[in-house]
């Protein structure tokens, strides 16, 4: 029985249904002729969304869609890329106007992970999944059943096809082809002879991988399998390390940056010509610890030192299922600054001292009898207010002021000081307090990483390509023979036609047969046949 | 393969993919959101306090409601509404207890602010040197107050300057069973 739909019979390879348009015979042999499955009757809801999804025109409708989303989601930065802490909406409004409101509005800016690409995704996986299982199966059961017996007419279908009267080097004709490596199936004196069929499952194969591919990045999603996090470390401080419940803490103890000198080696010359620095090295030489007093959040934590290791570029460092990376650096934060006093004469007086913004001291002695009290601090200067107090605008010291008193023997006097100026409060004074360096503090910037799908993402790459190579380096060939009527010989391979016959005809020519017939071929010239390619 | 096999096998193949993508979208959606919000248990935490004790939240909560307001000396709706907060406070707190969280600034800035206020502030002051309380409860704008009933439940949150009327509210709130 063939099941509706079926063009070749499955018993015998004759046409069924003769309204076919016969020059799509190729489209006929891809199946051998068997139903596509989605072209099966069927009706539920279920049915409805396979059939759709079962159609290649849908699949590369999906893939097209994606691609162009993918291409878009390039004109602008994704959101991973845009400066730490801005918001995103005013990012994208004041960098790039309207398109860059409606590039944010419809999830562009964090595409990957934005809904309608993600149910794009799953639409893919669904239309692989189900275009494979609607045309494997049938593809499968035909291939699985085939018959070395075939009615004449399909021999004259087949593109490759030869009727000679000889039918004495049937045989010898078989044994050529064996050692060819074809496996040889008999039926009387029927014969189907078979290579490379493994190059039919290539494409199948191919989305098995992707769909595990697809499988691995949706993970991602899940939480506890994917972390990709800075970490930003100040030189000299410890801080929790995220994503581990504050079970883990890290101290960076010196962040150092080395670079190239003239030490009499091959790259002396490179180094001259150049008038950069040429950095050879970030380090972070940090302390890891583990927290032995995790119960309650913000109480101090007990500290016990795991140990210490530099963290170079592409040496992470490992913990449990994570890594830590060294990945950029900052020196913008303020750490301190240092100044002067002079007299009104601008002669300078006393020693310097130095302001450590995170933990100023009240008073700092700058001898000869003299003191500077820090009465106010602002880091952020923004105003004074009605009280007097220095107003700041953010806790961040990127516009300190100061009121120093200062104090001699006999009398005090007040000055606001800012970066760029300063004003005296009280009236004539005596002395100024000039700013003379400031020194910035080196902070280290890690990626806390943890990926626990990579393994599942790399086993779908590799099936992917080990599918695409069989898919495209292995033709499957198929041979019929009989001696029925005659010596007949028709032949059909998935692709490349041209080795096909290049394989045949040194057999045929060896046993006394002619070259074999080659229906495309003759199209082109009539009678005579050419040689392709070259 | 059977008719019935098909069925199954459609029938499994796309609910499993709408329910994984279904999975995969909330996943996304709510790993941004994990602020506390109101309704949500309040998570314990213990810090130090400005004049060297230590605060934690289970120990006072035991018994009394709780009202957590995060602030810094450099937001200016936070030095308004303190002062107001003072005066609520003043007027008796026997049934719930006011900690002003200061997120993450020297104690040097603190003292400096506290002695322009007009009055002392009498509740007490907790530092949350490293963040850690500011990121468990999620913290965005400041100031952001929270109410905590004796249940532990938290009952309101505001993130933006309480008036008299809001504070009055949280006491409430936070006092109520």
């Amino acid at each position: 029985m063939n099941p509706p739909g079926t063009q070749l019979c499955q018993s015998c390879g004759k046409m069924i249904n003769s309204d076919y348009d016969k020059k799509k015979i190729k489209d006929l042999m891809r199946y051998d002729g068997s139903a596509i499955r989605s072209k099966t009757r069927s009706r539920s809801i279920f049915d409805k969304i396979w059939i759709f999804f079962t159609s290649i025109k849908v699949g590369v409708a999906i893939i097209l869609i994606i691609a162009i989303a993918s291409s878009i989601g390039t004109i602008f930065p994704q959101e991973y890329f845009i400066p730490v802490g801005a918001d995103p909406l005013q990012y994208y409004t004041e960098n790039y106007g309207t398109p860059g409101r409606l590039y944010y509005e419809l999830g562009f800016h964090n595409l990957y992970s934005s809904w309608w690409f993600i149910i794009l995704i799953g639409m893919l996986a669904l239309s692989l999944i189900a275009a494979s299982i609607d045309r494997g199966v049938p593809l499968f059961k035909s291939l699985k059943n085939q018959r070395a017996k075939k009615h004449p007419t399909f021999y004259k279908r087949q593109r490759l096809n030869l009727q000679q009267a000889n039918t004495k080097n049937t045989e010898r004709v078989i044994e050529g082809f064996r050692k060819k490596g074809y496996k040889v199936k008999e039926d009387q004196n029927h014969y189907l002879l078979e290579k490379g069929r493994l190059s039919r499952w290539g494409p199948y194969i191919n989305h098995t991988g992707l769909i595990i591919l697809l499988f691995g990045s949706m993970l991602r999603f899940f939480p506890g399998m994917y972390v990709d996090e800075l970490i930003y470390i100040t030189e000299g401080d410890t801080v929790q390390v995220p994503e581990t419940d504050g079970q883990y803490y890290v101290e960076n103890n010196e962040f150092i940056v080395d670079i190239y000198e003239e030490e009499g080696t091959v790259f002396d010359a490179t180094v001259q010509n150049t008038n950069e620095t040429i950095v050879s090295n970030y380090q972070t030489d940090m302390t890891f610890y583990e927290n032995q007093n995790v119960d309650v959040v913000g109480a101090p934590p007990d500290l016990e030192v795991v140990e210490d290791y530099s963290l170079q570029v592409n040496h992470p460092y490992q913990f449990e299922q994570f890594e830590l990376y060294q990945s950029s650096y900052d020196n913008s934060q303020m750490k301190s600054m240092t100044f002067q006093l002079e007299d009104s004469n601008g002669e300078t007086v006393g020693d310097r001292f130095t302001v450590a913004l995170d933990n100023l001291e009240s008073t700092y002695e700058v001898g000869e009898g003299l003191a500077v009290e820090v009465r106010a601090y602002a880091p952020d200067f923004l105003e004074i207010d009605e009280n007097g107090a220095l107003i700041s605008e953010t806790p961040t010291p990127v516009n300190p002021a100061f009121v120093f008193e200062v104090t001699d023997d006999t009398s005090s006097e007040l000055s606001l000081l800012q970066i760029m100026s300063s004003t005296d409060i009280t009236q004539g004074n005596e002395y100024s307090v000039k700013f003379v360096e400031n020194e910035n503090h080196w902070a280290t910037v890690l990626t806390l990483k943890k990926d626990l799908t990579l393994p599942l993402i790399a086993t779908g790459f590799v099936i992917f390509l080990i599918g695409l190579f069989i898919g495209s380096y292995i033709n499957h060939r198929r041979i019929w023979i009989n001696d029925e009527n005659g010596f007949n010989i028709s032949a059909h391979t998935n692709k490349n036609y041209f080795g096909l016959k290049k394989e045949i005809n040194p057999v045929l020519e060896d046993n006394g047969y002619g070259e074999i017939f080659d229906r495309d071929a003759q199209d082109f010239d009539k009678g005579v046949i050419i040689v392709e390619g070259k | 393969m059977k008719k019935q096999t098909r069925n199954i096998l459609r029938i499994t193949i796309i609910s499993s993919i709408v329910i994984l993508v279904g999975v995969t979208l909330w996943f996304n959606l709510t790993s941004d959101i994990q602020a506390i919000q109101v309704g949500d248990e309040a998570v314990d935490f213990q810090l130090e306090t400005l004049d060297g004790g230590t605060v934690q939240l289970s120990d006072i909560n035991e018994d009394k409601g709780v009202i957590l307001n995060f602030w810094g000396t450099w937001c200016e709706p936070c030095r308004e509404e303190m002062p107001d907060m003072n005066e609520v406070y003043n007027e008796g707190h026997d049934d719930y207890e006011l900690i002003a969280v200061n997120v993450s600034e020297g104690e040097q800035q603190i003292n400096q602010f506290l002695a322009s206020l007009d009055d002392e502030l009498s509740y007490p002051i907790a530092l949350d040197r490293n963040r850690d309380v500011t990121k468990v409860y999620q913290i965005g704008p400041l100031p952001t107050t929270i109410a905590i009933d004796k249940n532990g439940v938290v009952v309101d949150k505001q993130e933006y300057q309480l008036t008299k009327d809001d504070i009055h509210r949280f006491v409430e709130l936070s006092t109520s069973e």
